[in-house]
């Protein structure tokens, strides 16, 4: 019996042999991912950009000379899992530098361990402003935070739409309530009145009760920060009642992907959504970038499949200019960055209380015919915006 | 020379940090003393005792936010969380057994299900008061290196080991058994069932709390998902005591040992990771038809084929 | 009136969610009531329900209302199957903790959801019918109503049709001999056997009709709902809170608890707060547990007794 126990403790041991990065002339980069659990998706369209990149990197000679390996670990979106993945990553594959995954509450794990260790961490798409409001010296955002998200959307709202009232619903996840809480801030800075703002938890069945509530209470604007498909669920059902508002917007992730309007149908038309990128900006390999992607895999690619495909072209950035390959010269490089990849600007400030963060322009998109169409900043523009929207009655 | 073993084993255990292993093991090894421990606290709620918890998360989860909570209100330390476990969760287990220890066999199962989902729920809401979804970060943690955090641990879990030794070899394990074999007999004899089982209860609450209060101080980041959910916490918890052996003292540990191994390596193998949850269910599955006391109780049905051979051959 | 308006849109919202809850949890009050055991993997078999509906959708633009007719008995089969080679054996087996049972459904979950996920990946899908947000408003029928109250068609179209399926039930509960033995072996086994009731055959029997109702509940569900692989904890949950509400093994429990749960939900949705609508369901449970442990069940045979 203990004879048992010690023999499978043992076996383990043996079992777990150090491996190492630098095979030759091969650099192998482990990239933490939601690969199932409920994230899937996103992990998912991670995954198959950062493969793009990686494909694109390599024809073009990889890393100083290297060719790079890509190696997706499954986190299942666990904080913990994520947190072990990369404890792994730098003690015992000795990896100089970490990037990767998509949930906050996963980034804000690793960065802490990558902080500890003394390792550069380039937080993806994980939004909440916290991560970079600790003043961690080793950890960098590229993607901008829940704070501003809805600027694009904003500027929109205070230019155009000019509302009084705003309803805000939001999903309980880390993602939900930080950008609700920013709405809230958002809203009061423009003078508007928030008159509900109620969580609910993801995978609920029936929104009609809130929904209700929301009607009653008449807002010019109902804002949502949601999951694609509670997303869809929400707009049915807001169809569904005939509630009229002025305007039904998005804080991105759900409402910012082909699959909302594939699940929504007619009642994802005219929908708005803040969103961080989208197929149709100019920015340098953007559209190339959405088109390879739509070509290999029929849909475009959300923001996030952006910004894992820009996360590996700044890592190569940053490992070819870095004096050595220690990690601490990969910090010193990561500082003086200073490129504009398919997702944007990247330049990383210390600004406004954020450490390390990259602060770049949002926009608005809408969906026009059954399409997400980039509608502000007019300057990034691919059609007209449809403003004001008809009555749920009059529409056919 | 068997009475020796256990203390041979904790000298050899107490040694490991020297071998020089990887940090990655460390943890691998700090999991399984953590898990040992949790799968003994609900041993003696549920092999011992028979009443069989599905929501042991509630304690494990309440253990972790009081060390978080301390720390996030109070800014002090988050290791005050261990002793202050002792006070929070014996109140807690103490509501618990009152709404809940008047209910028999799956009834209490369920009941306990549904306290673990409302505590999860809770902690959701509490955007003000326990940062709800956003999670408790600590800033720094106490060590970097893995040593001090095993040690910690082992000695928790050492502690206990014999706690639950003492406790089951004196007058209160027998009353534990009892109620376990016929509630209502041990009741007509005289014995104060409902005292028994909240006792019973408590020391199995505050032992899982200060594993969810270590958790806090070595994992550093928690939310709700992470400490309260019912699959990855209450139901492993029941796994691990199931595929170990209820009702043995060795059997959470094996289970423990079982579990974690196959849950981190199993997960690092490319395709077959995705389907662990279906290997631990089909073993859960194979452990209830063929060994339903766990590998330690029904050990002998485990060498049989083996001794069968041997006889066979000579 | 802006508040009776809200009030009225919340009970329908309730009730019709109510009349859906009630099939999943007939299904798992039947067998709690024959086989003493909680399936906790129920909610499991209606996702498996659920992906023969939407691939029978996605393939070959079936309908999921008339999914039923094959998803039922794929169910079935696959569940006398289950019941025979697993439950059976387990029920025998001795062990110091009896409830090994309900374990062994957990572990039939664990599996099933998983499965599921390798095979049909964590992407949410659902079957779009064309008729998915189509209702009827009442001020098209009378313009000047003081109230505006809308009912979806989808929503309507599963609760008629869950209701049709109640009734059906229980005629063949009441009526038939095969029902009259399911119900004699729910109220005492060993009085049953005496009678010369097949309790084996009973057995496997009303687990097929459990399966055949959870498979209609999902077939039901889809079209208003979406489907993923871990979707069937969730309406587990609903399913045993439910079947506790509404008395351990009683059928008509099981419909009125349906009801409860429906309109509780939706009320506390309202009116306290959409977050906190899981907890007030577990809250729910855990009081009907405390206070009424017979559920509603035993206040109709209290009636009933007191009528005599």
């Amino acid at each position: 019996m203990k004879r048992l126990s010690l023999f499978v403790a043992i076996t383990f041991i043996i079992g777990l042999s150090p491996l190492n990065v630098y095979a030759q002339d091969t650099l192998k980069l482990g990239i933490p991912l939601p690969l199932t659990g409920t994230n899937a998706k996103f992990g998912e369209i991670e995954k198959k950009s950062y493969e793009i990149a990686k494909d694109e990197i390599n024809a073009k000679g990889g890393i100083k000379g290297k060719k790079v390996v890509l190696e997706f670990e499954d986190s299942q979106g666990k904080p913990e899992v994520a947190r072990s993945i990369v404890e792994r990553l730098i003690d015992v594959k000795k990896q100089p530098v970490v990037f990767g995954e998509y949930s906050s509450s996963c980034s804000k794990a690793i960065a802490a361990v990558a902080e500890e260790r003394k390792t550069p961490y380039l937080v993806v798409t994980g939004a909440t402003d916290d991560i970079t409001q600790q003043g961690y010296k080793y950890v960098f955002r590229l993607n901008p935070t829940n704070a501003y998200y809805a600027t694009g959307f904003m500027s929109f709202l205070n230019t155009v739409v000019k509302p009084k009232t705003i309803a805000i619903l939001y999903e309980s996840s880390d993602f939900g309530t930080s950008g609700a809480e920013d709405m809230v801030h958002q809203a009061k800075k423009a003078g508007m009145q928030v008159l509900v703002k109620e969580q609910y938890e993801k995978g609920a069945v029936d929104f009609r009760p809130i929904l209700s509530k929301v009607k009653a209470a008449r807002p010019d604007v109902i804002y949502m920060v949601s999951y694609v498909m509670d997303a869809a669920l929400l707009m049915r059902q807001i169809k569904e009642l005939r509630i009229d508002a002025k305007l039904y917007a998005g804080g991105a992730a759900g409402f910012a992907i082909p699959e909302f309007v594939q699940n929504a149908k007619e009642a994802s038309e005219l929908v708005m959504t803040a969103t961080l990128w989208s197929p149709q900006i100019a920015y340098p390999g953007s559209r190339e970038f959405a088109e390879k992607y739509k070509r290999l895999y029929k849909d475009y690619p959300s923001y996030h499949g952006a910004e894992a495909y820009s996360a590996l072209y700044i890592i190569k950035d940053v490992l070819t200019r870095a004096k050595s390959w220690k990690p601490n010269d990969i910090r010193v490089a990561f500082k003086t960055t200073n490129m504009v990849t398919a997702f944007g600007p990247i330049k990383f400030e210390d600004k406004a209380g954020y450490t390390n963060q990259n602060f770049m322009d949002t926009l608005v998109m809408q969906v026009i015919k059954g399409k997400h169409e980039t509608i502000w900043p007019q300057k990034y523009a691919s059609a007209q915006y449809v403003y004001p929207i008809p009555k749920w009655r009059e529409r056919r | 020379m068997k009475k020796f073993l256990p203390l041979i084993i904790i000298a050899a255990l107490c040694l490991i940090p020297f071998m020089d292993l990887s940090s990655y093991v460390m943890h691998i090894l700090i999991l399984v003393l953590m898990w040992s421990v949790i799968g003994m606290a609900w041993n003696i709620l549920g092999g011992y005792t028979g009443q069989v918890s599905f929501g042991h998360a509630a304690f494990f989860g309440f253990g972790a936010y009081t060390a978080g909570l301390l720390y996030y209100h109070l800014e002090i330390s988050a290791w005050w969380g261990i002793p202050a476990c002792v006070i929070v969760l014996t109140a807690l287990s103490l509501v618990v057994g009152f709404i809940c220890l008047r209910l028999r066999g799956a009834y209490f199962a369920l009941a306990t299900l549904a306290l673990g989902e409302i505590c999860r729920v809770t902690a959701e809401n509490l955007v003000d008061f326990a940062q709800g979804n956003l999670g408790i970060m600590l800033r720094e943690r106490t060590w970097v290196e893995k040593t001090w955090y095993y040690y910690i641990i082992l000695f928790i879990a050492v502690g206990t080991y014999f706690l639950i030794k003492a406790v089951m070899e004196s007058k209160l394990g027998y009353y534990f058994v009892a109620i376990r074999e016929d509630q209502d007999a041990a009741e007509s004899l005289g014995i104060n069932t409902t005292l028994y089982k909240t006792i019973s209860l408590c020391l199995s609450g505050v032992l899982t709390g200060i594993a969810g209060a270590f958790f806090m101080n070595y994992m550093g980041y928690i939310d709700p998902g992470v400490v309260f959910p019912l699959y990855d916490i209450s139901i492993t918890i029941v796994m691990v005591v199931m595929v170990g052996g209820a009702a043995t003292y060795w059997g959470p540990i094996v289970g423990a040992v079982i579990m974690v191994f196959l849950a981190e390596e199993i997960r690092s193998i490319p395709y077959i990771g995705a389907a662990h949850m279906t290997i631990f269910g089909v073993i859960l599955i194979l452990i209830i038809l063929f060994l339903p006391n766990g590998i330690v109780g029904d050990f002998h049905k485990l060498v049989k084929p083996f001794k069968r051979k041997r006889e066979a051959s000579s | 009136m802006p508040e009776l308006e809200l009030f009225l849109q919340t009970l329908i919202a309730g009730f019709l969610l109510g009349g859906l809850y009630g099939l999943i949890a007939l299904g798992m009050a039947l067998i709690m009531g024959v086989m003493r055991v909680i399936n906790l993997a129920h909610g499991d078999f209606m996702m498996i329900a659920m992906y023969i509906a939407y691939w029978l959708f996605t393939l070959f633009e079936i309908d999921p209302y008339l999914s039923v007719f094959v998803a039922a008995p794929a169910l079935f089969l696959f569940g006398l199957a289950i019941q025979k080679y697993l439950l059976t054996p387990v029920m025998k087996v001795e062990s110091i903790l009896p409830h090994n049972l309900v374990i062994l459904t957990v572990g039939l979950a664990m599996v099933f959801s998983n499965l599921a996920t390798v095979f049909f990946t964590g992407d949410y899908r659902s079957t779009p019918v064309n008729y998915a947000s189509d209702a009827w408003y009442l001020t098209d029928y009378w313009p000047d109503s003081p109230v505006e109250l809308s009912l979806s068609m989808p929503w309507s179209l599963s609760f008629v049709i869950a209701v049709i399926i109640t009734i059906a039930l229980w005629i063949f509960l009441t009526k038939t001999d095969t029902g009259k033995s399911i119900r004699a072996t729910s109220q005492d086994v060993d009085a049953a056997l005496l009678m010369g009731v097949n309790v084996n055959r009973v057995r496997m029997v009303t687990f097929g009709i459990g399966m055949i109702l959870v498979a209609a509940a999902g077939c039901l569900f889809i079209p208003i709902y979406y489907l993923y692989p871990a979707l069937g904890k969730q309406f587990t949950n609903v399913g045993f809170v439910i079947t506790v509400i509404g008395g351990m093994g009683s059928t008509d429990g099981a419909i009125i608890g349906g009801l409860i749960l429906g309109i509780f939900e939706s009320m506390t949705a309202t009116y306290i707060g959409m977050g906190w609508a899981p907890a007030g369901r577990f809250a729910i449970f855990v009081a009907a547990l405390v206070f009424l442990p017979g559920g509603v069940a035993s206040i109709l045979r209290k009636r009933r007794l007191a009528k005599k």
